[in-house]
């Protein structure tokens, strides 16, 4: 036997297996590309007659005459919810009793903790890059050029992490694929109390109150500064720091949960 | 060397609602090379005695050690030197015996061929080479244990646990097991396994430890162990619950088990006469009667005054499917 059982080496072995399990459940992987990439032709084209823009001699310009650029952001933060099944893998493990065969063995149970993670990232960039595609198939353009694409993946990433440090917490603390499944339940009032459909200036009373403490509203709002206004710094790096501190926030969380789930009773 | 030195261990639960001792005291030791059995009804504290000595539980009090390596101080280096089976057979059923070998394989740190050659020899030794490329999920109970085991031997450990290693299984797989468990022990494998199936028990362990209530209430090898209760046992059967009533009065250390009544005496078939003249004169009307050496039945029956009901049992064997999402 090798004697560089290291960490790293453990956590690339956990996750492969992971992602074998992953492609031998091909059908789990489409509710939500399927839901995304509704949300994007369904909204394009239900709103892009009217909020299109005045290249279109739509009533309203929010988009600089693309539409697709300004709703494309609504459908890859749907896509980033797939992060979410990171815990639905960790509980899965924990139902079955392969994990508690991995904690008899000397592998470090951080490398078990963060393989669904690191599988529920590669699930959000599948998926948000897949939503991309899409976009770019019917007319999805970023202003700042092509490198916009990777900023919005970027973004993607970090909001993706968020849900699977949420799901990971949930699913240990409560032990079921259920509370692990409760991060997806999060994303609706997360996604519809956000400036969804129309700038953050069209929104009023509560709504535009309740949208200027979520988070999300800076996700969206950096990836349509991206795709539809070039580069507005302070909003891009804004959009950055919610995502970013939504997944570092969550993460810990996730840590400090598992940590507790693992420890001996 | 022992190959495991358990000294007054205990585990207690305690949670907001109550505590539970689980294990109370329980001390035993295993030889290197042998197979210990711990028998017991479910609740007895095997599995809890089996998770702290696997270092998967916390212990409370007491000490265990592991060929003399600390299990509470030293998890890593007694991982490094047990194989574990656990009730929840704990195996991937989306993935195929090839895959989840070869993956333990690279988990215990085998390079990619060698885990190639190890995967190969463990499919042989468990049976599984033709259904290596089979998703585990159409595998019947029987060959998911046998994976199992497998699993646990991956990195060839001095000393196996496992725990209920046949609970579930038809008679023609468990046999199948026991058969695999004892030629284990005859390469120089300690097995420690608990059972809840008296016949196990007697069949497969060279010494046995009797669970009760969270402590060790009787330990030896099995002839030892029916030995220790002395003499034979007669049973007396009776037609009416007048007659055994009456018959108690005669057969004063008598157990009574449905329409049976048994008492332990040395030389039993040379008292039964005497019995027989002492119930006729009065009055008493005996059915069948006859005379055995103690079973393991017995010896618990005598040890902890009930018998281990269903031991002998088991369910049917049925192929399984994982769970959907």
């Amino acid at each position: 036997m090798e004697s560089n059982r290291t960490f790293l080496t453990q956590l690339q072995i956990l996750t492969k297996r992971l992602l074998l399990r992953v492609i031998r459940r091909p059908l789990a992987e489409l509710p939500n590309i399927f839901i995304s990439a509704f949300f994007l032709f369904v909204y394009d084209g239900a709103l892009g007659g009217v909020f299109g823009g005045s290249a279109q001699g739509t009533p309203f310009d929010f988009a600089n005459g693309n539409f697709v650029n300004f709703i494309l952001p609504v459908s890859i933060v749907s896509a980033s919810v797939s992060g979410g099944a990171s815990g639905i893998y960790l509980v899965e493990d924990i139902e079955s009793g392969v994990f508690k065969r991995y904690q008899s063995m000397p592998i470090s149970k951080w490398a078990i903790i963060l393989a669904p993670m690191l599988v529920g990232a590669l699930r959000v960039l599948l998926q948000a890059g897949l939503i991309m595609v899409i976009g770019k198939i019917i007319g999805a353009d970023p202003a700042v050029g092509a490198v916009g694409y990777f900023m919005v993946l970027s973004i993607a990433f970090l909001w993706g992490m968020g849900f699977a440090g949420y799901s990971v917490a949930a699913g240990v603390r409560s032990g079921s694929s259920q509370g692990a499944q409760a991060a997806s339940f999060l994303f609706f009032p997360a996604l519809f109390l956000a400036p969804t459909f129309v700038p953050r200036e069209a929104l009023r009373g509560w709504l535009a109150t309740a949208s200027a403490y979520n988070p999300t509203t800076y996700v969206i709002e950096a990836m349509r500064a991206i795709m539809v206004d070039g580069w507005i710094n302070d909003i891009i790096f804004k959009g950055f720091i919610a995502a970013g501190s939504f997944a570092a926030l969550t993460l810990t969380f996730a840590v400090l949960s598992a940590r507790k789930a693992t420890e001996k009773a | 060397m022992l190959a495991v030195d358990v000294k007054n261990i205990k585990k207690t639960f305690t949670s907001k609602q109550d505590t539970v001792e689980a294990v109370k005291d329980v001390s035993f030791q295993v030889k290197q090379g042998e197979i210990f059995g711990l028998l017991g009804p479910n609740g007895a504290g095997k599995s809890t005695t089996i998770l702290m000595l696997t270092t998967l539980l916390s212990i409370t009090d007491g000490k265990a050690s592991i060929l003399g390596i600390d299990v509470e101080t030293q998890e890593k280096q007694v991982r490094e030197k047990i194989g574990v089976a656990l009730q929840d057979t704990g195996i991937d059923n989306l993935l195929t015996s090839k895959e989840l070998f070869f993956t333990t394989c690279r988990l215990w740190g085998y390079n990619k061929s060698d885990s190639e050659k190890r995967t190969e020899e463990l499919l042989e030794l468990v049976g599984l080479t033709e259904a290596a490329d089979r998703r585990v999920k159409t595998y019947s109970g029987g060959m998911k244990r046998r994976l199992d085991l497998g699993l646990s031997l991956v990195h060839s450990p001095e000393i196996l646990f496992l725990d209920e290693p046949t609970t579930g299984l038809d008679p023609g797989s468990r046999r199948v097991l026991w058969d695999e468990i004892k030629r284990l022990r005859d390469t120089g494998v300690t097995v420690i396994l608990t059972t809840q199936y008296l016949e196990e028990a007697d069949e497969l362990a060279d010494r046995i430890a009797i669970i009760d209530e969270g402590l060790v209430v009787a330990e030896g090898t099995s002839d030892e162990l029916k030995a220790s209760i002395g003499g034979d046992v007669i049973t007396f059967l009776f037609e009416t619950e007048e007659d055994i009533i009456k018959a108690q009065q005669v057969l004063t250390d008598s157990v009574q088990e449905k329409m049976e009544l048994r008492i332990t005496v040395e030389d039993g078939a040379s008292k039964i006469p005497g019995y027989l003249k002492e119930l006729t004169s009065a009055g008493i009307e005996v059915s069948s009667v006859s005379a055995s050496k103690p079973t393991l039945d017995d010896v618990f029956l005598e040890v902890t005054g009930y018998r281990l009901e269903g031991s002998e049992e088991p369910v049917e064997e049925t192929p399984t499917s994982t769970r959907g999402r």
